[in-house]
C-alpha cells in the first residue's frame, strides 16, 4: 500500500478542515485515499457539498481559506505536492497538472481575447516564442473543435456561447499536455452532443499522452462510459470504489444505489431508496449516510464503517452492503 | 376542443447592429399545447428554444406569426403582464439561486405574485402555507433566505412561486439543469404530481433529454429555429425518424456501460451560426444522408404516424437503420432489476 509504485497521483489519508469561529471544525474531507495510474481515468461522483471540489483543490494545493489540509499526503509522480513552496507549485500547476473548471465565463479573463489566454499558458510554461505560442493556441482551438478558430482566436469570452467558452477552458488546461488532468464538473453545462465530443477528446488525450485523469462529476452516467474506475464520495469520505463494470453490475453501497435510482423513472422504486422522513443532517457518531439510508440499523448510528473489500478491486464503506443475493 | 396554446408560424429575427444581417433565431415554429398536457421543446443551445418561450410570454415581441392563448391572440397589449392574463401563465427559471430575490424571505417571495393579483394578506398567508405543504417545503423554509437553502429547495420555491396563482400554463425553462441528479428526480416527481392534481399544462424547454421522456406527453425537437420532428414522447424515444433526433438521442449517456451510443448518425461539430441561413434543410451540413435536394429545398413536416411529424426527405432511410435501439427502455428495465433488491 505504501510508496508510489508507478501511480501518477497517490492521495493518502487526506483530511481537510474548515475551522469555524465558536463552532467545531467542519471536515470537508475525512481521510480520503485515491490512486490514479498513468493513462487512467477515474470518475469521482457525489452530490454538491460532498467534498469533490475540495479534493480537487487540495490536490492542487489551493484549498480556499480558511480551509487547511490537516493531515495526509498528496504524491504527484512521486513528489509531495503539499510540501511544495508557492513558487515550485506554480511551475507544476498548468504545466504538468491542469484543472478544467465549471462555469467558464467566471474563470476566463473578460478583457483578454480567448486565443491570448490559451497562448499565455504555452508562453509561460513551455518557454516558446510568442509567435509559436499563438500557433500552439490556434492548434488547440482546432483540437477542441471550435468552428472558425482563426476568427474565434481574437474573440472575447462574452462573444462565445457557453459550450464554446467551456472548450476554451479545456484548451487552456490541455495546451501543455499535462500528466494529470483534474476535470471538475467541466461538462455539466454543455449540450449532450457537445458533451460527448468533449469527453471523446479528453479520452483521446488521456490515451495518447498517458495522462491520468480525475474526472469529478455529479452525473454518474458519464463515468459509466468514460472512466475505467469509479469512486463515490459522500460527506468527505469515499464510500465505494470499484472498476466501472463491477460497479454498474452490482453497486453495493445504499448511497450508490440511490444515485442510480435518480435516473430511474419508476417513482415507486426510487421512493424505496430515498428516505424522506429524516431531515438530512450528518450523523456524528456513526455512518455519515445513516440519516438518509433506507437500510439503516442501530449499529449504523453508533459505529462508523470502514472501507472493506467486497470483491477484487471493489471496496465498500458500509456495515450492511447490498449483496447480489439480497 | 381547441388547444389552450396555439403557436403558428412563429418567426423571430434579431437584426445585427451595424449590418444588414439578421439572426434567424426562430424560423416558423408551430405547435399546440392542450390543457393539462406537457410539450417538451428540446434542442441544443442556439436552437431557439428559449426565444420561443420568451415570445410566448411576451418578454420579447415576435417578428411575425400568431400566438393564441385561450382563444385570443397574444401580442402588444396582451401578454402575461396584462391584467386579464396575470397569473394564468407563469415561468420557472433555470438558475434557482439567481431567480430568487436574495433579500426577501421565501415566504414573501411565494406571496408576491398574489399581491399583484390583489389577494388580501390573510388569504395570501393561507395560500402560501398550502403551497409550501404541497411542495414538500418544510415550514421553517418560509422564514429563510434563498442563500440558506440547497439548490433543490430553491428550485422548489421557484416552482411554488409559479404555481401559487394556479396557472393554466407554466413555461419551464431548463428547470432541472442546475441540479444534482438526486434533486432533479425530486423536482420531476413534483412537477408530475402538480400536473396530475391541478391539470396545469407545461411547456418544458430543456436540453436534458433523460427527464424529457418521462415528463412529456409530446416532444418537439428544435434545430436552428425550426421543429424538425414532433411526436409522442414514447414514439420519439423508441424510434426517432429525423437524423438530428437520432444523433441527439444517441448522445445521451445512461448510467450503464453496456448501453453504448449508437453510431448510425454522429453529429459532428456544433450548431452552425443562425445568421443568414442557407436555403434547404438546416441540418444538411452535418447530416450523413444529405444530398443535392436537401441543400436546395427546405423539407416540410410529413405525418408518418398519428401525431408524429418529421421534416426530412430521407426519413424512410432513417427508419431503415437497424441500430436505433431504445436504450432508454432497456435502461429502465435493467435499473428496475438493480433497484428491486435490498431496499430497507
Amino acid at each position: 500500500m505504501s510508496g508510489s509504485d508507478g501511480a501518477m497521483l497517490d492521495v493518502s489519508n487526506l483530511w481537510v478542515g474548515f475551522p469555524s469561529y465558536g463552532e467545531q471544525t467542519h471536515h470537508a474531507l475525512k481521510g480520503v485515499d485515491l490512486r490514479i495510474a498513468p493513462g487512467e481515468m477515474i470518475g469521482l461522483v457525489g452530490e454538491s457539498g460532498s467534498g469533490k471540489t475540495t479534493l480537487a483543490r487540495a490536490i492542487m494545493g489551493l484549498v480556499p481559506p480558511p480551509g487547511v489540509v490537516e493531515k495526509g499526503r498528496v504524491l504527484f509522480a512521486g513528489r509531495d505536492l503539499t510540501a511544495l513552496g508557492d513558487e515550485a507549485r506554480r511551475a507544476v500547476l498548468g504545466r504538468e497538472l491542469a484543472m478544467v473548471i465549471p462555469n467558464p465565463r467566471a474563470e476566463l479573463n473578460p478583457v483578454l481575447p480567448v486565443g491570448r489566454q490559451i497562448s499565455n499558458v504555452a508562453f509561460y510554461h513551455l518557454g516558446v516564442s510568442r509567435k509559436e505560442a499563438d500557433r500552439i493556441a490556434l492548434d488547440m482551438l482546432r483540437a477542441v473543435r471550435i468552428p472558425d478558430p482563426e476568427r474565434r482566436f481574437a474573440a472575447y469570452p462574452h462573444e462565445l456561447s457557453g459550450g464554446m467558452a467551456q472548450r476554451v477552458v479545456i484548451a487552456i488546461a490541455l495546451v501543455c499536455w499535462p500528466r494529470l488532468v483534474i476535470s471538475d464538473d467541466a461538462t455539466s453545462g454543455l449540450d449532450v452532443t457537445v458533451q460527448s465530443q468533449v469527453l471523446d477528446l479528453l479520452q483521446t488525450m488521456v490515451r495518447e499522452k498517458q495522462a491520468a485523469t480525475l474526472f469529478i462529476t455529479r452525473d454518474i452516467a458519464i463515468t459509466a462510459h468514460f472512466c475505467a474506475r469509479i469512486a463515490i464520495i459522500y460527506a468527505g469520505e469515499i464510500v465505494e470504489v470499484a472498476d466501472t463494470r463491477s460497479f454498474f453490475t452490482r453497486p453495493h453501497h445504499p448511497y450508490s444505489i440511490m444515485l442510480l435510482a435518480a435516473f430511474s423513472h419508476n417513482p415507486a422504486l426510487r421512493a424505496r431508496w430515498t428516505r424522506t422522513e429524516a431531515a438530512g443532517g450528518v450523523a456524528t457518531g456513526g455512518c455519515a449516510f445513516a440519516p438518509r439510508c433506507v437500510r439503516r440499523q442501530p449499529r449504523c448510528t453508533q459505529e462508523a464503517p470502514v472501507l472493506r473489500q467486497m470483491a477484487a478491486g471493489h471496496d465498500v464503506r458500509c456495515h450492511f452492503p447490498v449483496d447480489a443475493a439480497a | 376542443m381547441s388547444a389552450m396554446l396555439d403557436v403558428q408560424n412563429l418567426v423571430k429575427l434579431f437584426p445585427l447592429a451595424g449590418t444588414r444581417k439578421v439572426v434567424q433565431a426562430v424560423n416558423g415554429v408551430s405547435f399546440t399545447i392542450n390543457r393539462g398536457e406537457t410539450l417538451s421543446l428540446v434542442g441544443e443551445s442556439g436552437s431557439g428554444k428559449t426565444t420561443v418561450g420568451r415570445c410566448i410570454l411576451g418578454l420579447i415581441d415576435a417578428t411575425s406569426g400568431d400566438i393564441i392563448f385561450d382563444g385570443q391572440p397574444m401580442g402588444r397589449g396582451r401578454d402575461i403582464r396584462s391584467k386579464a392574463l396575470r397569473g394564468r401563465v407563469q415561468l420557472v427559471f433555470q438558475e434557482p439561486a439567481e431567480s430568487l430575490d436574495p433579500r426577501i424571505r421565501i415566504g414573501a417571495t411565494l406571496a408576491e405574485p398574489l399581491r399583484f393579483l390583489g389577494v388580501n394578506r390573510a388569504d395570501r398567508d393561507k395560500r402560501v402555507r398550502e403551497v409550501a405543504e404541497h411542495l414538500g417545503l418544510p415550514a421553517r423554509v418560509l422564514d429563510q433566505y434563498p442563500a440558506e437553502l440547497s439548490a433543490g429547495l430553491q428550485q422548489r420555491a421557484g416552482i411554488g412561486r409559479a404555481v401559487i396563482t394556479r396557472p393554466e400554463l407554466v413555461i419551464l425553462d431548463e428547470p432541472t439543469s442546475a441540479l444534482d441528479p438526486t434533486a432533479r428526480a425530486e423536482i420531476v416527481d413534483l412537477l408530475i404530481r402538480l400536473q396530475a392534481e391541478f391539470g396545469t399544462a407545461y411547456l418544458l424547454i430543456t436540453h436534458d433529454l433523460s427527464t424529457v421522456r418521462f415528463v412529456s406527453h409530446r416532444v418537439a425537437v428544435l434545430y436552428l429555429g425550426s421543429i424538425v420532428e414532433e411526436a409522442p414522447a414514447e414514439a420519439l424515444f423508441a424510434r426517432p425518424l429525423h437524423p438530428y433526433s437520432v444523433g441527439l438521442l444517441s448522445s445521451v449517456l445512461l448510467p450503464d456501460p453496456a448501453l453504448t451510443r449508437t453510431s448510425a448518425v454522429r453529429l459532428e461539430g456544433e450548431i452552425p451560426s443562425p445568421i443568414d441561413l442557407p436555403p434547404g434543410c438546416a441540418l444538411a451540413g452535418r447530416c450523413p444522408f444529405a444530398d443535392a435536394r436537401c441543400r436546395a429545398e427546405r423539407p416540410v413536416p410529413v405525418a408518418v404516424a398519428p401525431q408524429h411529424f418529421v421534416s426530412c426527405f430521407h426519413h424512410d432511410k432513417v427508419a431503415a437503420l437497424d441500430d436505433t435501439t431504445d436504450n432508454f427502455a432497456r435502461f429502465q428495465e435493467d435499473s428496475a432489476r438493480l433497484l428491486s433488491v435490498g431496499a430497507g
